[in-house]
């Protein structure tokens, strides 16, 4: 914006500056054209003076050897005014038409001197002086003509001059006044088009603030440009945030909202639950009961159990445990809880036959910091989730890599499964979403609180070529009292 | 409006002049006062002769501080006959009409031009066309004959000698026509455009037109030429201050030393100006004699 109000200002000024060069040339030029004017009068004036002279000079001529013949002395004087006359007309700068022309004159004229000359100084019989005043005569005839055709030549300038000097003035004159006039409206122009520049986006901008206030969190400022563009990337970024953060917020709402269900159920199912579990405990040692009666007693002790594992994984993410960290080496902890998982541990199920195993650890990556009984924990429900979607058999890849960049650890855990509908991978780490008949819906939620736990993130995708991948990016954190598990 | 201002800026130009025109005077003006007039004979078309004189006679004016002016007469003979009634000074005479002004006025003659090849005299010469068959004064028996007038040395007392000499003494019937020409210059053109078939005049002026007009050398014939009469001089009246007199032939003669004055003197075609005295006009009396011209009382006009 800024650079447009230097641009449209500097446009403004070279405008107002090339008509005011406009303008003074216009008056060189017409002052220029005025002087030619005068000169081609000037020159008008001295070709009608030696027309007149020239004439005298005939008069003279015609009337020598008559009774009203003037002296010598006269003639002489008035031929040399015609000669003086004749050269003032070669002072001014002419053309090399026109110069030819003064020359032939000029030619002209020497003729007619000598001429007269002749007249002047002839002694001879009445024939020969008849016959030198006659010749004499005609070349001053001739020389009128002369000088009558450029009198002719010169006005037919004048008015053609006159008349193109008049008319470009006027041109000039109009073309004046059309610059003086759009000045003005150059002015409203370039207003509109600065007021309409910033108003528009202003407006944008407050009717995206007023829809962000309305809780349009989805709602993002199109794209505007110089600074207006800037704040409203600016606005969008703080959407987003905003989003980010209200997402956060809720969730963290429903965890306090499950937490405190959880303790109330913990204290209100908990204790007849165990009151139920010993008094099934009691009942199934009764060597009385038939097999049918022993075995619903087991239903019921079994169905017991998987409500307490369910209030211990509902309290687990409801009052997820303060994490202990420590200096971790992720490969050492994959290793570990992967030795687990194929041991079998107590509370898992076996290794499914068909079932491969994939590793591919970086051995380069660094150490980070966190807490290694969470991360295990996490990274075994990963597995054991993997494991469930390959019920046919299938490929377990573990990856672990370094990005120097984000100064990341990754870890990568695959399946060559059937892969999660895109239409509920955006739901999959919420609390009680989930696809499995007997699922709490609360592993993947306490996977990615633990994760989170620890600094860092958890994202799920399909592979191209079948399956799911989750990813999670261990940042270097820097916990105080942290120490070497 | 603009025809308006169109108007006032053309009277104001008008009024002021072309600009070269009023360009402002060099700043050696003439000197004020009375001025000396100067007569000059028609030895070529008048306005011709003014325009060879006048820088000289500026030049002159300004050195002796006394303004010149120039007066060219229509006829060598006025020179004399009006001398006095139109207030002359002095004149650059011919060789003959000095003689004749000094017999009959007492004019004093101070200096003449010599020109670039050192001569300061000039020869009469009689002319012919080459076509025209003349070549002796027998061949010219019944033509036309033209003189440039009476009070010139080569346009006149030369041919006249010339006619003498081949026992021709009465000019005018011998040949169909005799006429004057009144000037050096026009004797050639018309001797060069059949005009007349037989003319005479200076030498110098000839030369001066062959340079000019290759016609001039290739087609008239020289059939005699005279001897060397002193060039045209500038002679002065009697009364004329000794002090002035002297200021002026002094300034003449050493203006080949000034730059200024040696530009005059190029113009004019001359070297420089030598002083002359009247018996360098021995030779014009000499010729008068052979046919017992009396100055004293000698019609020189054309008539």
């Amino acid at each position: 914006m800024k650079k447009k109000i230097i641009v449209g200002l500097s446009l403004y000024a070279f405008f107002f500056a090339l008509v005011g060069v406009y303008i003074i040339v216009s008056i060189e030029k017409a002052a220029s054209k005025f002087d030619n004017l005068i000169k081609l009068h000037q020159v008008e004036i001295l070709r009608e003076h030696l027309l007149l002279n020239i004439r005298g000079v005939q008069s003279d001529l015609t009337l020598r050897d008559t009774p009203y013949a003037r002296s010598i002395s006269h003639i002489v004087s008035n031929a040399i005014q015609m000669d003086k006359l004749s050269g003032r007309c070669f002072q001014c700068h002419h053309s090399e038409e026109v110069l030819s022309r003064l020359n032939r004159m000029r030619g002209k004229m020497e003729r007619y001197k000598h001429a007269l000359s002749r007249v002047i100084t002839y002694n001879a019989n009445p024939g020969r002086l008849q016959s030198e005043k006659d010749t004499a005569f005609r070349a001053g005839k001739d020389l009128i003509e002369d000088v009558n055709t450029m009198i002719a030549l010169t006005s037919r300038k004048l008015t053609e001059h006159t008349q193109a000097a008049l008319g470009r003035i006027a041109a000039t004159k109009n073309l004046l006044f059309l610059l003086l006039a759009s000045g003005p409206l150059l002015s409203a122009g370039l207003a509109y088009i600065y007021i309409r520049s910033m108003t528009e986006p202003v407006d944008i901008l407050l009717d995206a603030t007023r829809k962000l206030k309305a809780g349009d969190l989805d709602h993002r400022v199109p794209g505007l440009a110089d600074e207006f563009g800037e704040l409203g990337n600016s606005i969008n970024d703080m959407a987003g945030s905003l989003k980010e953060q209200m997402v956060k917020m809720r969730r963290t709402e429903q965890m306090v909202v499950a937490g405190e269900l959880a303790a109330g159920l913990a204290h209100e199912i908990k204790n007849p639950l165990a009151g139920i579990k010993v008094a099934m405990d009691v009942l199934s040692r009764e060597e009385a009961l038939s097999k049918e009666d022993r075995d619903v007693m087991a239903k019921v002790t079994d169905e017991i159990k998987r409500l307490e594992v369910l209030m211990k994984n509902f309290l687990n993410f409801a009052k997820p445990p303060k994490p202990r960290f420590a200096k971790v080496n992720v490969n050492d902890i994959i290793r570990g809880t992967m030795d687990f998982y194929s041991l079998g541990g107590a509370s898992l199920p076996g290794k499914p036959e068909g079932i491969d195993i994939s590793k591919d650890l970086d051995a380069r990556i660094p150490e980070r910091v966190a807490d290694p009984l969470q991360l295990q924990q996490v990274l075994l429900n990963l597995f054991l989730n993997a494991v469930e979607a390959m019920p046919g058999g299938g490929v377990l890849a573990v990856r672990t890599e370094y990005d120097a960049f984000s100064d990341c650890v990754r870890i990568e855990i695959s399946d060559s499964g059937k892969g999660i509908d895109e239409g509920i991978m955006g739901n999959i780490f919420q609390p009680f979403f989930t696809t499995k008949p007997k699922g709490t819906g609360l592993g993947l939620a306490i996977c990615r609180q633990l994760i989170e736990q620890q600094g860092g993130s958890i994202k799920a995708e399909n592979n191209p070529a079948g399956g799911t991948v989750f990813r999670i990016d261990l940042p270097a954190i820097r916990v105080p009292g942290a120490e070497e598990a | 409006m603009v025809r308006f201002v169109l108007a006032i800026l053309m009277s104001a130009a008008v009024a002021v002049g072309c600009t070269k025109a009023s360009d402002p005077s060099p700043p050696n003006m003439p000197p004020q006062g009375k001025p000396l007039l100067i007569g000059l004979v028609p030895e070529q078309n008048i306005f011709h002769q003014l325009e060879r004189y006048e820088p000289l006679a500026e030049y002159l004016g300004r050195k002796i501080g006394v303004r010149i002016e120039l007066q060219v007469l229509p006829f060598y003979g006025n020179l004399i006959d009006n001398f006095e009634s139109l207030g002359l000074d002095g004149a650059f005479f011919g060789s003959f009409s000095y003689a004749l002004a000094h017999a009959k006025l007492g004019l004093e003659v101070l200096a003449r031009p010599e020109d670039s090849t050192g001569e300061s005299t000039y020869h009469g010469v009689i002319l012919v066309r080459r076509d025209s068959g003349i070549r002796t004064v027998r061949d010219m028996k019944g033509k036309r004959l033209a003189f440039v007038a009476r009070a010139t040395a080569a346009g006149y007392l030369f041919p006249l000698i010339y006619l003498h000499g081949n026992g021709v003494s009465r000019p005018e019937t011998y040949f169909r026509e005799v006429y004057f020409t009144g000037t050096h210059e026009d004797m050639v053109w018309d001797v060069l455009n059949g005009k007349t078939d037989v003319g005479s005049c200076k030498n110098t002026v000839m030369d001066r037109l062959a340079s000019a007009d290759p016609r001039v050398a290739r087609e008239i014939l020289v059939l005699d030429r005279s001897s060397p009469f002193p060039e045209n001089g500038l002679a002065l009246k009697k009364g004329i201050e000794a002090s002035l007199k002297e200021k002026i032939k002094t300034t003449l003669i050493s203006m080949e030393e000034d730059p200024e004055g040696r530009k005059v003197l190029e113009r004019f075609g001359a070297r420089r100006f030598i002083e002359t005295t009247d018996s360098d006009y021995e030779i014009v009396l000499m010729y008068a004699r052979r046919i017992n011209l009396d100055l004293s009382t000698y019609k020189y006009s054309n008539k």
